[in-house]
């Protein structure tokens, strides 16, 4: 149950009154209905300081009011979206084009092969001279990837500027999920971001459980941690299947990727589902792990935890893969809190923030969360790393502390007037904000996933980058377009 | 070097020998629900048409629910509901092989067209090898990792000839993902308008197939809105089997696999491995 503090301000005065506040700028959004034309109400932002959660609202009169993103540049896409779905104006927002919604005429222009690429209206700078030329790559990529273009700004060799352009992906996850029924919004939840299927459908667990005043029961809060760091265990593999073909360690790439086939396979053994869905409800589990299920995980990550061990001695061994990721992408501790990034990107920056720890949920026990200062690919990477030896021995702890007794607990009416669900997700922070329509049903939901603000600083990390450094600095961040568009 | 290569050679063999041997399922995998429409009453239609969040158990306009397993996410809320019954109506069946060429082979209650199962859209000319271009079209992530899995040394698809192509120009097969959001109808269209004919079209995962439990401005609902489908492979995600299975279904390599039934009295067992997990 996360509590915080309310504060009411002006929409005039909320730039201020954040800068002052300081902190790291979770969310900010505007809240309403989703009906056409959009009537905002007022704008929200929830912000972390040392001394716990602040929650700030701006009641708005007209549609106008002083940008936030001068003052605190962590606000820059929050009010690009609040502008397109809501139709409020930031007076003073540096960059104020669409994001969100796509402009009709966009889909027209940037065909590969084209001579002229058109940038006006995609929110990127147009650098100018001799030989400067603009790779559009995307958003039909070459590979197997999610949908997403970036748009890269070259003289041939040297990355002169990045821009990223997401949001091919939206499907109205939040107004879908204020539109079926409560018991099956959660179902909508887990498919926002497929492979942060647990996460999510944690995060809006937790808000409706906090409106609903529900608690979780013991067994069901370690059967939820440990499908929680299963789900971490096979995200931080497939980044690092990535970086290992970006490397073309062929044998590496297969080997890993074989280690995160057999945690899928787990899955779909326990769970009955590859992505480990239809397991989490408000408040608890929708299944019970039976002992067979519960030896089952036991000895296959057992096996596992040997195989990785071995696996990843080599792979730290090889100096064709670290050559590529030591001093590649690099992301400043000041750009990582600026812009307030989440997950592995802000840890492998130094910034200490972790939700499972922050913002405790499910019966978390103290674990150290892993850090590291160079914030270049490679210590994102070795976050990532350390976090795998984590989720291992959170497993192996929460399983250990399975005591009998029921896994859900009957969820009686939404009683709050709002509340905000967390969970760390393999990629970061992830939230839910909700608000009731009545007892029975929601009339606002707002999700931010941690992509969307990580896919925020992705134009940051390519200074004096070069082409060939892309791939290895894209899956070092390891996002999510599917979350981040929503 | 030297380790990774003693690496490689030192692990035993794992891939997959499907599609000469079968390759089942874990039990209680929930990839789609199974209905008996007979064992149904009116009202007990009207409250599992109401759990059902994609519209997969929807009454027609007498009033029968019928399943359309194209909309099915194996969500198994349905089966739940009605776990009072001995006669259940639903259960959840834990198949791989769900790829079907024409959409209403999935709607339990509708008839069925008889059609050459075996005879590919694209002739006989490639029933060695495809090359195939993926197009993300507003899916949930989940379904291209589970199309990356296939050259995972699980399931290495390359064995079978089937390959990942970058460009549309080199392409047999175009593989979509997601229920087609607007901003991706024109990348989605340019994409299958560059590919040399003959081509075809597969619809991956259940949103491809449906639209599922996406509905409304932001979505086309279906690939096949928008583009002639071929094949459609429902899951939700579908797994790398049923991805398999669907592409040799489309190079005419492989036989849809009989429509998998509720029988009664066996429905209880069945339906109990499928929804205790």
């Amino acid at each position: 149950m996360t509590a915080w503090r309310t504060d009411t301000t002006s929409a005039s005065a909320l730039a201020a009154e954040l800068e002052r506040l300081g902190g790291r700028l979770m969310m900010l959004f505007a809240t309403g209905g989703y009906d056409s034309p959009p009537a905002p109400r007022e704008l929200d932002a929830l912000v972390r300081t040392a001394g716990g959660l602040t929650r700030l609202r701006a009641p708005m009169q007209g549609r106008v009011y002083p940008a936030v993103t001068p003052r605190v540049p962590a606000a820059h896409w929050f009010e690009r979206e609040i502008h397109d779905l809501f139709g409020l104006v930031p007076e003073g927002h540096p960059r104020l084009e669409p994001l969100v919604r796509h402009a009709p005429e966009e889909a027209e222009v940037n065909l590969p092969g084209e001579q002229d690429v058109r940038l006006e209206h995609r929110g990127a700078e147009r650098l100018a001279g001799p030989g400067v030329f603009v790779i559009p790559y995307g958003p039909v990529r070459s590979g197997v990837f999610e949908t997403a273009q970036f748009l890269v700004q070259t003289g041939g060799e040297d990355v002169a500027y990045c821009a990223q352009r997401l949001f091919f992906k939206r499907r109205g996850a939040e107004r879908r999920i204020c539109e079926v029924p409560l018991e099956q919004a959660v179902l909508v939840a887990e498919r926002v971001s497929g492979t942060s299927s647990v996460a999510h459908a944690l995060a809006f667990s937790h808000a409706v459980e906090s409106l609903a005043h529900a608690e979780v029961p013991p067994r069901a809060a370690a059967i939820r941690r440990i499908l929680a760091e299963l789900e971490r265990l096979y995200n931080h593999l497939e980044a690092t299947v990535r970086e290992c073909e970006d490397a073309s360690l062929s044998v590496g790439q297969a080997q890993f990727a074989a280690l995160k086939e057999r945690l899928h396979r787990l899955a779909g053994a326990v769970v009955g589902n590859r992505y480990l869905r239809g397991a989490v409800v408000p408040g608890g589990t929708r299944l019970d792990f039976d002992a067979s299920a519960v030896d089952l995980i036991g000895t296959t990550l057992k096996a596992w935890a040997r195989d990785w061990d071995r696996l990843l001695d080599v792979l730290l061994r090889t100096d064709s893969f670290l050559d590529r990721l030591v001093s590649t992408g690099p992301l400043s501790e000041r750009d990582a809190r600026d812009f307030a990034c989440v997950g592995p990107v802000a840890r492998g920056s130094g910034v200490d923030v972790d939700t499972r720890r922050d913002l405790p949920y499910d019966g978390y026990p103290a674990f150290e969360v892993a850090r590291h200062s160079d914030g270049d690919a490679m210590a994102r990477v070795e976050v990532r790393f350390q976090e795998v030896r984590t989720s291992l021995e959170l497993i192996r702890e929460a399983v250990a502390s399975l005591q009998s007794g029921p896994t859900r607990s009957a969820l009686g009416p939404l009683a709050q007037d709002s509340a905000l669900g967390a969970a760390e997700s393999a990629r970061g922070e992830t939230l839910y904000w909700l608000e009731p329509a009545d007892a029975h049903a929601l009339r606002f939901c707002k999700l931010r996933a941690a992509s969307f603000v990580n896919f925020g600083v992705f134009n940051r990390v390519f200074d004096s980058q070069v082409l060939t450094d892309f791939s290895f600095i894209e899956h070092s961040l390891g996002l999510s377009p599917a979350g981040c568009d929503a | 070097m030297i380790r990774w290569f003693l690496r490689g050679v030192s692990r035993p063999r794992v891939t997959t020998r499907y599609p000469r041997r079968e390759e089942p399922p874990p039990p209680g995998f929930r990839a789609r629900a199974l209905l008996e429409p007979e064992a149904v009453d009116r009202d007990e239609a009207a409250r599992l048409a109401a759990t059902c969040l994609p519209g997969a158990l929807a009454r027609d306009h007498h009033g029968n629910l019928r399943l359309d397993a194209s909309r099915c996410i194996g969500c198994g809320l349905c089966v739940d509901m009605g776990n009072t019954d001995p006669a259940r109506a639903t259960a959840l069946d834990p198949g791989y092989e769900l790829a079907v060429r024409s959409r209403d082979r999935l709607i339990v209650g509708a008839d069925r067209r008889e059609a050459d199962i075996t005879a590919s859209p694209l002739g006989g000319a490639f029933r060695r090898s495809l090359h195939i271009r993926h197009v993300d079209a507003g899916s949930d992530g989940a379904v291209e990792q589970e199309i990356a899995a296939l050259l995972n040394p699980y399931y290495d698809m390359q064995r079978l000839g089937l390959f990942f192509t970058a460009s549309p120009r080199h392409a047999d097969v175009l593989l979509v993902t997601g229920p087609v959001t607007t901003p991706m109808l024109q990348p989605l269209r340019r994409t299958y308008e560059a590919m040399p004919e003959p081509r075809v079209v597969v619809a991956a995962g259940t949103d491809a197939c449906s639209g599922s439990i996406w509905s409304g401005p932001e979505v086309a609902g279906g690939v096949d809105r928008v583009l002639p489908v071929d094949v459609y492979i429902p899951g939700d995600p579908p797994s790398p089997i049923a991805l398999l299975h669907g592409l040799l279904l489309a190079a005419g390599r492989v036989q849809e696999a009989s429509a998998p039934r509720l029988q009664r009295g066996a429905s209880a067992a069945a339906a109990r491995a499928g929804g205790a997990a």
